[in-house]
Parts: C-alpha cells; sequence; structure tokens
C-alpha cells in the first residue's frame, strides 16, 4: 500500500517541486515518539463538486456510489507523515448551498489550509471558485491572502465531458498566487491523496518562509496570550 | 514489506445490524463479519471485516409491485454478489486500540451482547453484535493493553484511563475559578457531580474531572477556537449565557420524577375504520391522534392516514369530497407540473434561477436514499419522480425554492404514497409544517437550536453547563436532526413512526426539540465522561445516526414533557416553547416569573418572523435567558410541594 502513495507528485502545474522528498504513510502510531501537530484542512466548492467522496476517498480510501448529500458539516481526522513531520489533518466538509452560508462559515476560522474544488464537468463550480476563495478569507479572518495555502482540485477528472478548459484554470491559478492544481479523481482515486498532501506541503513551504522571520517558533501560543490580554482589556 | 500481523483474537458470528430499530427484527438487515484484535507493526488494532454472504436483504415484504405511476421492482438478476460485497465493505473497521476512548456494552437483558466503540476524536462506530459470544472474551484480551474502568453515571459506559504525565504539569492559572471554591464544595462536585447544583461552575468540575480522575491528551491546538467564534458567528443565533457575578447564587431547580410512559400498539385499520361515519367522516379525531402519538400507524394504513395527517384530506371531509378533492388536485399538480415542463431549452437558456434549481435537484436526486430499495439501482425510475415532485414543488413555491435537504424530506413520504400526485401534495404538506428551516435567512432553524438551549437550560443544567463550557452551547450539533426531522438518524420504518407521532402535534407543540432533548439525555454520560469537546461532540452525534433507540427516545420526551408540566417552577419562556399555557396569575409569584419576559417582542437580536412571533410572544433574548440560575429569578423563597431545591452560595 504504502508503495503507491509515491514520491512522485504531479501537479498539473505548482510549485511543490522544491519541496523535500515526499514521504508518508497513513498508518496510525507510525512514530510513537512525537505528537502530531493538528491541521485543520476545509474543504470548500458547490454542492454536488465531489468534496464528501474526495474526503471519504483520502481518509478511507473507498468510493460510495450511494453516498448522501452533505448536511451541515462534517469532519474526518487522517494522520499523515510529510517529510518526517507527523500531522493530524482533520478536513471539515460542508454543505455547498448558498442558503446554509451562515451556519458554514464561523468553521472557517483557525483553518491551516484550504482546498478549493470544482468539477471538471460543471463550469459554474469553476466560476464560483473565486467566490469560495473569497468566502473563505473574509470568514476565516486571514489578511494575507497570498500567503495563505490554498490547494485547488479539478474533480470528476475521470469522466468524458469536461466542459472546463485545462487553461482557463491554470490561468485561473496563476492570478491566485500560483496555487497549485490537481485535477482528481474521488471515484478512481487519481492524484487524490497527492492533492491533500500538497495542501500539508504548501503549508509547510509557506511556513518555513515565515519561520525564518522569526526567531520564535510558539507563533501560536503567543498570538493566543495577545488575543486573550485584547478581551481582558475591552470586556470590564 | 511490513511483517505478517500477529492474530491474539479473532472471533466470527459478529454482525453489524444496518437497521437497528425495526421493530419486527426480521426485517432488519445484519451484516455477518468477523472481529478480530490484531498486533500489527503499527500497534495493536481492533478490526471488523464483513464475510462473503449470501444475502444482504431479507427485506420480503419490500418486493416493490406497485400501483398508479410510481413502482419499480428491483431485477435482482442484476444484482451481482460482488455489488452486495462492495457494499458490505464500506462498513468495515479498523482502529489502533490507542485511539480508544470508550465503550458501550449492551443492556444485560438485551438478546446478545453488542459493543459500541468510541474514539478519542469522537468517531463512534455501529454496533457490533456478538450472536454467538465472544465480546467477553475481546474485552477481556483488551485489558491485557487498556486500563478500562466503568463509568459511575452509566452501568454500559466504559472509560479508557488514559496516563497522561502532562496532566499533572497543567497550570491551575488555566482556571481562575479554582482558587474561589472551597475545597468542600469541590469534593463534593467529584463524589457527587450529577446532582450536586451546577451552574457556572462545570468549569471547575470538568477541570477536576480533567486532573483528578480522567486525564486527558492535550491537543496541540486549542479546539475551542472554532466553537468559540461559532457561537459569536452565527448571526441571529442567540444563545445566552449567565454572567459570572461576583456573588453567585447557583440554583437547581429539581424537576418532579421522571414519569414512566408506555408505548403503545400501531392504530390498526379496524380501529380506523370504526373511526369513520357512514359518509367517511372522521369521528373524535383527537382520540386518533393519540392512539397515532401512542403508537404510530399500521403501514397498512399510513397511505390513508398521512392524506389526514398531512392537509391533504380535512378529518371533516366525506368519501364523496374527497374523491372530488383528489380529481382537483391531480389536476392541479399536472397543471403546475406542465409548467416546468414545457419551458423550452432556449427559454431555459436565459432562466438563470430556474436552471439552477434543476441542477441542485439533478445533484441531490441522485444522492437520497440509494441504499434503499426504492431507490437503488441505476436508472431507477423512482428518482425521476423524485426529480418532478421537487421541480413541481418549485413551481408551487417559487419564493422558497429548492433547498438541500427537500429531498431527504420527500423520499419517505414517496415510498409510503407510491404516487407521485399523493406525493406531492402530502410533501407540500409536510413542508408547511418545516419551511421555516428551509428559508434564506435560516431564522427557523436558529430559533429552534436557541429553543434547544433554552429547554436544556431548565431541564438539565449540568447537561447544558457542561456544553456550554464546551464550546458547544450552540447545539449547532442538532442541526442535521431539525432540518430534516431525524431523517438521517432513523432507518424508513422508524422515521416513518416519528414523523406521524410528530404529526398528531402531541403532547405539546415542538415534539421535536424535547426528542432532541432525550436524545442527549441518553448520551450525557459519555459525553461528559468522555470529556468530548465541541469537534468530538459534534462528530460523537454525526455517528450515533442508526444507534439510537427510537421507542426510548419517544419515551423519555414524553416523560420529560410530563416533568416540565408537572413543575410549578416551569419558567414562562419554557412553558411558551412547548405551548404550555403560561397563567401569570396562579402560584407563581411575579419575583419567580422570567423578569422582562414580556415586551420583549421584536427584540433587535432575536428579529422573529410574524408567523413566530404569534407563537413565541417571549422568546427570551441572551443573556437575561437563564431563568434557573440568575440571582433575582432565583426562587429560593419559593418551595411548591413536588419542587425539591437545593442552593449554594458561593462567594468570590
Ligand atoms: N465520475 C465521478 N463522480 C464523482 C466523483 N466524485 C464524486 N462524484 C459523484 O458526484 C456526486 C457528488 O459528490 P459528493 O461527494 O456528494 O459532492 P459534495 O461536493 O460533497 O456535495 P455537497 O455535499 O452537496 O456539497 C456523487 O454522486 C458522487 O458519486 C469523481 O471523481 N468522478
Ligand atoms: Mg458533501
Amino acid at each position: 500500500m504504502r508503495g503507491d502513495s509515491g514520491c512522485d507528485r504531479v501537479g498539473v502545474m505548482g510549485n511543490l517541486q522544491f519541496i523535500g522528498l515526499l514521504n508518508w504513510s497513513s498508518e496510525n502510531g507510525e512514530d510513537m515518539s512525537g505528537k502530531s501537530k493538528l491541521l485543520k484542512v476545509v474543504l470548500l466548492g458547490d454542492g454536488g463538486v465531489g468534496k464528501s467522496s474526495l474526503m471519504n476517498r483520502f481518509v478511507s480510501g473507498k468510493f460510495d456510489v450511494q453516498s448522501f448529500h452533505t448536511i451541515g458539516v462534517e469532519f474526518l481526522n487522517k494522520d499523515v507523515s510529510v517529510d518526517g513531520d507527523n500531522y493530524t489533518m482533520q478536513i471539515w466538509d460542508t454543505a455547498g448551498q448558498e442558503r446554509f452560508k451562515s451556519l458554514r462559515t464561523p468553521f472557517y476560522r483557525g483553518a491551516d489550509c484550504c482546498l478549493l474544488t470544482y468539477a471538471v464537468d460543471d463550469i459554474q463550480s469553476f466560476k464560483n471558485l473565486s467566490m469560495w476563495k473569497k468566502e473563505f478569507l473574509y470568514f476565516a479572518d486571514i489578511q494575507d491572502g497570498m500567503n495563505f495555502p490554498f490547494v485547488i482540485l479539478g474533480n470528476k477528472c475521470d469522466v468524458q465531458n469536461k466542459v472546463v478548459n485545462d487553461s482557463d484554470i491554470q490561468e485561473w491559478c496563476r492570478l491566485n498566487g500560483n496555487a497549485p492544481l490537481f485535477l482528481t479523481s474521488a471515484k478512481d482515486a487519481t492524484n487524490v491523496e497527492k492533492a491533500f498532501i500538497a495542501a500539508v506541503l504548501r503549508l509547510k513551504e509557506l511556513e518555513d518562509f515565515i519561520e525564518t522571520r522569526q526567531t520564535n517558533a510558539d507563533t501560536v501560543d503567543l498570538k493566543k496570550k495577545a488575543k486573550m490580554t485584547n478581551n481582558n482589556s475591552c470586556c470590564n | 514489506m511490513a511483517a505478517q500481523p500477529q492474530m491474539l483474537f479473532e472471533k466470527d458470528s459478529v454482525f453489524i445490524h444496518i437497521n437497528v430499530n425495526s421493530h419486527t427484527s426480521d426485517k432488519d438487515a445484519y451484516i455477518p463479519g468477523k472481529v478480530y484484535l490484531l498486533h500489527k507493526e503499527e500497534g495493536h488494532f481492533i478490526e471488523w471485516k464483513a464475510e462473503d454472504v449470501v444475502s444482504l436483504d431479507n427485506h420480503s415484504d419490500q418486493d416493490w409491485a406497485f400501483i398508479g405511476s410510481v413502482g419499480y421492482k428491483p431485477d435482482r438478476e442484476a444484482e451481482t454478489g460482488s455489488t452486495k460485497i462492495d457494499l458490505q465493505k464500506k462498513y468495515n473497521i479498523s482502529f489502533d486500540i490507542f485511539d480508544l476512548k470508550s465503550f458501550k456494552r449492551s443492556a444485560p437483558n438485551h438478546g446478545w451482547a453488542y459493543i459500541i466503540f468510541i474514539l478519542k476524536d469522537g468517531t463512534t462506530y455501529p454496533a457490533l453484535h456478538f450472536h454467538t459470544g465472544g465480546s467477553k472474551a475481546l474485552l477481556k484480551e483488551l485489558e491485557n493493553f487498556l486500563h478500562i474502568k466503568r463509568s459511575a453515571n452509566d452501568s454500559r459506559l466504559f472509560i479508557i484511563q488514559d496516563h497522561d504525565p502532562d496532566m499533572l504539569s497543567k497550570s491551575f492559572d488555566e482556571l481562575q475559578l479554582f482558587s474561589d471554591s472551597s475545597g468542600d464544595l469541590v469534593s463534593k462536585f467529584i463524589k457527587d457531580p450529577y446532582t450536586t447544583t451546577l451552574g457556572g461552575f462545570s468549569k471547575v468540575t470538568n477541570f477536576l474531572r480533567d486532573v483528578l480522575m480522567q486525564p486527558e491528551v492535550s491537543v496541540s491546538r486549542p479546539r475551542e477556537e472554532v466553537a468559540e467564534l461559532l457561537q459569536e458567528d452565527i448571526p441571529g443565533m442567540e444563545i445566552s449565557h449567565q454572567d459570572e457575578p461576583g456573588f453567585e447564587v447557583v440554583t437547581k431547580t429539581r424537576l418532579p420524577k421522571r414519569p414512566d410512559v408506555s408505548r403503545a400498539t400501531p392504530l390498526a385499520s379496524e380501529v380506523w375504520s370504526k373511526h369513520m361515519d357512514t359518509d367517511g367522516r372522521i369521528k373524535d379525531v383527537d382520540q386518533i391522534k393519540e392512539v397515532i402519538f401512542r403508537g404510530g400507524i399500521d403501514a397498512t394504513i399510513r397511505i390513508e392516514v398521512w392524506k389526514f395527517l398531512l392537509g391533504y384530506y380535512d378529518w371533516s371531509s366525506t368519501y364523496k369530497s374527497r374523491t372530488e378533492e383528489r380529481k382537483r388536485k391531480v389536476d392541479d399538480y399536472f397543471r403546475m407540473k406542465l409548467q416546468w415542463k414545457t419551458i423550452s431549452l432556449e427559454q431555459e437558456k436565459r432562466f438563470s434561477l430556474l436552471r439552477e434549481r434543476k441542477g441542485l435537484i439533478e445533484k441531490d436526486v441522485t444522492r437520497t436514499d440509494r441504499t434503499h430499495k426504492f431507490f437503488e439501482g441505476e436508472g431507477n425510475p423512482n428518482l425521476q419522480v423524485l426529480n418532478d415532485i421537487l421541480m413541481t414543488y418549485c413551481m408551487y413555491n417559487f419564493d422558497l425554492g429548492y433547498v438541500q435537504g427537500m429531498s431527504d424530506l420527500l423520499s419517505p413520504i414517496l415510498v409510503v404514497m407510491e404516487n407521485e400526485v399523493d406525493a406531492f401534495w402530502c410533501f407540500a404538506g409536510l413542508m408547511d409544517r418545516v419551511y421555516t428551516n428551509f428559508e434564506m435567512d435560516q431564522k427557523g432553524m436558529k430559533l429552534q437550536l436557541s429553543q434547544i438551549h433554552q429547554l436544556m437550560q431548565f431541564v438539565d443544567t449540568e447537561l447544558c453547563s457542561y456544553l456550554e463550557s464546551h464550546e458547544s452551547g450552540n447545539f449547532y450539533f442538532c442541526f442535521r436532526w431539525l432540518l430534516i426531522l431525524f431523517k438521517r438518524e432513523f432507518n424508513f420504518p422508524d422515521v416513518q413512526r416519528l414523523w406521524e407521532v410528530l404529526w398528531t402535534e402531541k403532547p405539546c407543540k415542538n415534539f421535536h426539540l424535547l426528542i432532541c432533548l432525550a436524545i442527549l439525555d441518553s448520551e450525557k454520560s459519555t459525553l461528559i465522561e468522555n470529556k468530548f469537546g465541541f469537534t468530538e461532540i459534534l462528530k460523537h452525534i454525526n455517528d450515533i445516526c442508526f444507534a439510537i433507540n427510537l421507542d426510548e427516545s419517544l419515551k423519555k420526551a414524553e416523560g420529560i414533557f410530563e416533568q416540565l408540566k408537572q413543575c410549578k417552577k416551569t419558567p414562562s419562556h419554557v412553558k411558551e416553547i412547548i405551548g404550555l399555557q403560561v397563567t401569570p396569575t396562579r402560584s407563581i409569584p411575579k419575583s419567580s416569573s422570567m423578569p422582562n419576559t414580556f415586551g420583549r417582542e421584536g427584540s433587535p437580536r432575536l428579529d422573529l418572523p410574524i408567523h413566530l412571533r404569534e407563537n413565541n410572544t417571549s422568546a427570551p433574548s441572551s443573556g437575561s435567558g437563564t431563568a434557573v440560575t440568575t440571582p433575582e429569578d432565583s426562587s429560593i423563597e419559593i418551595l411548591p410541594e413536588n419542587t425539591e431545591q437545593s442552593v449554594t452560595l458561593v462567594c468570590n
């Protein structure tokens, strides 16, 4: 099993080529010595593009043709090891319909990366990518959108009637911070693992970039303390 | 290549029941399998694997031979053995035993033993039924690796004890409240957390439980983050939290003992016909509804009785008027169906709204109950019927349109009605009851979530405080329950029963909210003793679908209703939610009724639509809805006969 999760990451495009050896495994307890870091991953995209199918394919290796559409919010955890670091990816999957926006967006906060998904046979879902990105950045309260790890997934690449041009989506990715793009199929497992792992790699890459500018690695704690002090001062 | 796993335990004839709650067990679909305890390179794993079997289904009663426009008999030959095996494989289970947090065993009087495993992240697996024994042996084997302790509050619940050395070094600063409480109170809390009065002090108890009883594995990320924000961020969602004043009176009104109620047999065909006069009018509607509430409707007459419950026919209609009414409804349906059917492709190109809805419906119809016989298989014609009804509903109620969740509500109705027109009108009747769930602003959903909170605050202060202090006071995890009336939580027979019970509107308004409370009550120990936080609670609640006992939940919910009805201290805002008469002049002195209860109408924070406002003239706004615990409302001086009250005074 482990062999085919492979070291050959091939995105349609993207800038992962410079990142160290990809060597991951999904088994639990692979590395008993270190605690794994929790990564919150949010899957977004129009209803029916295959978010839940992608999540299930990645986490349990299955594709269920009889699945339901999502109501509310669901999440699954998956332990991965990337470049020797252990992560627990907590993947959040929500319902795509506009109507449930106000009950979906609170879950964006605290996300470490975001997978924006469209279906290659659904032109509208491609057109809506910008809307999803905007919604995410706004509600996740992310200031620096350019340096946030987005990964773009063009799902259902197994189908015949593709309507989204490769050049259009590549152009979109170029205009959106050179986000890595993967043409995936939850149905036949094409590129699914690669896409999710790319999210971790993208995060590491951007994190390393930020860390080199800071001496203290413990940014999370600092932020938290700052927040708490704030609260105290304004709530009296 | 990894080394061969070492088999430490193996047992066959371990089943997963796909339909757990069927009243007649022969309708259940059992998937047989084997359970293993394996020592692998990566650790110790419990696994359950489906075995190849002859037949998955014994739904002999579901050979659909239908009348009318709907009918589908699946081609049994086409169902190859391999698709069945695939279907079963999706239930396969495998987890590291160090991820195990707790498990629930069957009650001793259950026919055979089953175990429900619950992981640290809240993942809850379907029950494994040991039809030929072996559950004890498996647990014995597990004890070699894990320290297992039985819950003091729920004899069926077992908790895996973690020994996390980090825990002791956890700073006491994390909990400022700690230093404020006397040692006495603290030990009392620990000894008897379930009956000691709580209130704003759940933090203390939770923390102490963390430290002293079941050390928690710390997660590197503060998981409360999301939830904290969720509470702030759902606009219009009002969750009342009590302030923590310097001097706090913690009171807990003890409700009268929850009475035992019993369920009864379904409304039988003979009884139903006896209730019709010679012209076909229904006599004693209230009595009929009482029977339905108590036991549901016999499957053979459901198709007829639902039409009355859903307003398709008037209770006072006659055979004759019903024939006319039906004719009118058929015409009306096809008139509306033609409206969208006759839109040409050219027109559609310039009709984005309709096109959008059409697309949504198409996508959802292919994802609605495809495991059910009635809808399974590729190209099943019933999917088209589902599609057409939803499209026609779009024309019938264009303002609302199609919203995800509607297909779930329609599906059981279509299965019962077996007819496109009848199913449409019954669906429209159901939508009349629940359309606020689907409105653009989601106010209906938000209102119900906050009503659950208000009810819980009074009925079970402890669980309510636990949920609040674990970022779940928004009750968001009940969202799916409410949106589609538990449709995804139960199998078809149970959904049908539950819905007909709810449609009687007995014993009270908003009975479904009390069912939410009842289910949560059954999960209380699991949530609290596993110290589940926001994400774990959400996951656990998402996962217990098909593991909820409907009859038990209905009984408990009715019991809660009786308690609220009998309790003289039930605050008026709680009474109003469930439609109990509020009589401010009687027995309840002014001081104990909700302060500022009236005059809150049109509160800007809970800007209720008119139709909701009518029924909830005093929906309390946030902050002051804590009738049970705020000092000015505490009813220390009034102690009605059947209400015990315990009062704890704490000074900061
Ligand atoms: N051919 C093909 N079909 C897919 C693929 N992924 C998903 N599907 C199908 O597309 C439909 C939608 O998939 P879901 O995973 O439910 O989509 P979703 O994005 O989660 O949708 P919502 O829950 O409504 O937001 C289902 O019928 C899937 O079987 C894929 O890679 N290829
Ligand atoms: Mg989904």
